[in-house]
């Protein structure tokens, strides 16, 4: 009943994972309350608890999924993150910021491909249900069907800010997803996804991407082959499922029933990616005006793009096949070396904005900077090499001097005394002090 | 192949029967079936390395790309779930998921909300879902025939192959919940980048496998 001080520091540290299942049961703070008021004997029994407590309650940890920034991660980061609004800038695209949190119901919507248990939710004081954002795209449909519904279209938008999906725990996936990204709205078929495919590979070159390139796709390949064949809306869904985790044996099995061309195409249908060719093939392949006009598109768009700089940065997917009910056209991918998955994803999403009561096409896409950012080299930052001591009075030329110096290689003195500013130089490693007087600047030699 | 395609396999079993394949395919396996303390294998003839690991960190490498390939049981892609390209069925490390009881009752009428154990709540869940059953899913580590036999719970999910041991604790199978066999995984961004290499392999293990 009273155990000793010691049996209860081994309690608190028995680990996340007990108290994530004392929390679960609602006991974990009336645990610590019995606890804490049956033994606070002493100052230190008060101390040593606090210290406990202040371990166990998260003061020292980032939420699972997060993580601090420092120095040359957050240097490497804004490089990208402003190359991309700069090229952004460039070609007229204006920057608007939505609120970290908006009401839940923004983002919720028949075949959304955010599901509900990866957006975090908070409570506003009128008990009303709001999310951290976990989309652009949304936002800026809600921002064009308010702010926006009188404007000329076509507008341009970009953005630069996070998104927050929970993601499962311990799998090494971020909660917070930077995304430097655009949306071109009210902008006609052919020619819109021409700029946005254009702006895409221009966005991965301007982020110096190892080895990229654009991944082309169109749903309305799929869609239309499932059409062919009739299948009903469960059935499609399984088959979509099979050709987007690329499972040949299932999708044969899938399709045993089904002969025909129709049938052979979507078979087919995982292996059709790669250079142009592809493009060849699956014209070859296709059934049905809807599948017909997706390869002519695609091809429109290559045609267009390829003769130009970015030629060779074009690849195509007709297996790429997620979110179907979201996108209403053209998707893409951007890959890189050294990332895992893609670091740029985008498409047509017409019917977004419909459901805002504004009928507008609209393309856009997003750059995940931050996983762009883990395939580059980072730069390192170079460190101190130079004190600046500065007599009274002398502030300004102090300031005026460091400024001259290139950043981060230089700071000034705290020290009033030589003596500190020296051993503080040799502490830091550091080459030289210079000395700023009324007569002038004088260097210091660290090592006399 | 490029030398540096990594192919992540599940120790024991999968393991072994994957060294089989590879054999039919040329290569020679004697230092991935014996490995010694070696964790990352070369198997030259097919230019591949080979990565042991246990089955959930096979999806782990594969998804995060540090693995262009993995072979794994399907058992653990349906509990552990994540994005990658499924492309064959591999057709060894047969066995299926089952739902047990004690014998001689009935399990899926009445109206008493039933408690399940299993080691994959993920899919005991998912598979009441589907039948529109709503049950307590209790997740235990061990031997899952222990659960009904103490009382914890009215049934199991778990991995069976012979159903010995279900009879041994008196249980009984009462659906298959889904057949399991090993898959060969892919990553997505490496299926872009190494097309020609990966289906060929691919290909070359279908053909070995028929």
């Amino acid at each position: 009943m009273f155990p000793g001080r010691r049996r209860i520091k081994r309690r608190y540290f028995f680990g996340c994972r007990t108290y994530a299942k004392y929390s679960e049961y609602g006991t974990l703070f009336g645990f610590f309350g019995i606890r804490i008021s049956l033994h606070k004997n002493s100052l230190a029994d008060i101390l040593s608890e606090k210290e406990v407590m202040r371990v166990n309650f998260g003061k020292i940890n980032t939420p699972d999924g997060t993580r601090d920034s420092l120095f040359s991660e957050c240097t490497d980061r804004r490089r990208i993150r402003g190359a991309l609004m700069s090229l952004f800038a460039s070609r007229s695209y204006c920057e608007v910021m939505t609120p970290g949190f908006e009401f839940y119901d923004l983002f919720v919507r028949a075949e959304d491909p955010i599901p509900q248990e990866s957006m975090f939710k908070l409570v506003d004081r009128s008990g009303r249900l709001l999310v951290m954002r976990p989309d652009c795209t949304a936002p800026i449909a809600r921002v064009v069907a308010t702010h926006l519904k009188d404007a000329v279209y076509p507008v341009r938008l970009c953005y630069d800010q996070a998104v927050f999906r929970s993601e499962a725990e311990h799998r090494g996936a971020t909660c917070e997803i930077a995304q430097c990204g655009i949306e071109l709205i009210g902008a006609d078929g052919l020619r819109g996804d021409i700029e946005a495919v254009a702006m895409a590979a221009d966005a991965l070159a301007a982020a110096e991407a190892p080895d990229f390139y654009i991944e082309l796709g169109h749903v309305d390949y799929f869609g239309g082959l499932a059409d062919e064949l009739n299948l009903g809306r469960e059935r499609t869904e399984e088959l979509r499922h099979c050709i987007e985790s690329k499972n040949f044996a299932l999708l044969d099995g899938l399709l045993k029933d089904y002969s025909g061309p129709a049938a052979r195409a979507l078979r087919r249908l995982p292996y059709l990616f790669g250079g142009e060719e592809t493009l060849d093939e699956a014209e070859a392949l296709a059934v049905g005006e809807r599948a017909h006009f997706a390869v002519k598109r695609l091809r429109d768009i290559y045609n267009e793009i390829s003769p130009g700089k970015r030629g060779g940065r074009l690849r195509f997917d007709l297996g790429l096949v997620q979110h179907l009910g979201y996108y209403s056209g053209l998707v893409f991918r951007g890959y890189c070396t050294g990332a895992g998955s893609a670091v740029l994803a985008g498409g047509r999403y017409d019917g977004l904005l419909s459901d805002f009561g504004c009928e507008l096409l609209s393309i856009g896409f997003a750059v995940y900077a931050d996983t762009l950012a883990a395939c580059l080299p980072s730069r390192a930052l170079p460190g101190t090499d130079t004190l600046i001591y500065y007599d009274d009075g002398c502030l300004d030329s102090a300031v005026e001097l460091l400024s001259t110096l290139p950043p981060g290689t230089a700071e000034l003195s705290t020290f009033t005394e030589l003596g500190p500013t020296l051993a503080l130089a040799r502490r830091k490693a550091a080459d030289r002090v210079l000395h700023v007087s009324k007569g002038g600047i004088s260097e210091v030699y660290v090592n006399e | 192949m490029s030398d540096n395609l990594k192919i992540a396999i599940t120790k024991g079993r999968l393991l072994e029967e994957s060294s089989s394949l590879f054999e039919k395919l040329g290569a020679d396996c004697s230092a991935v079936r014996k490995p010694g303390r070696k964790l990352v294998v070369p198997v030259s003839e097919l230019g591949l390395s080979v990565v042991l690991a246990k089955a959930p960190d096979v999806i782990t490498y594969v998804e995060h790309g540090v693995c262009a390939m993995g072979i794994v049981g399907k058992d653990t892609i349906m509990e552990s779930g994540g994005s990658f390209y499924e492309v064959l069925d591999l057709g060894f490390g047969r066995c299926r998921f089952a739902l047990a009881a004690p014998a001689g009752t009935d399990f899926l009428n009445g109206w008493k909300t039933r408690t399940i154990a299993s080691k994959y709540p993920k899919v005991a869940m998912e598979y009441f879902r589907s039948r529109g059953m709503d049950v307590n899913v209790i997740k235990i580590e061990g031997s899952v025939e222990l659960a009904p036999v103490l009382g914890l719970a009215d049934g199991i999910i778990d991995i069976v192959e012979t159903g010995s041991t279900l009879r041994a604790n008196g249980l009984e199978i009462i659906d298959t919940v889904a057949d399991i066999s090993a898959r060969l995984i892919v990553n997505t961004a490496a299926m872009k980048l190494y097309k020609n290499e990966l289906l060929g392999f691919v290909e070359k293990c279908r053909e070995a496998l028929t």
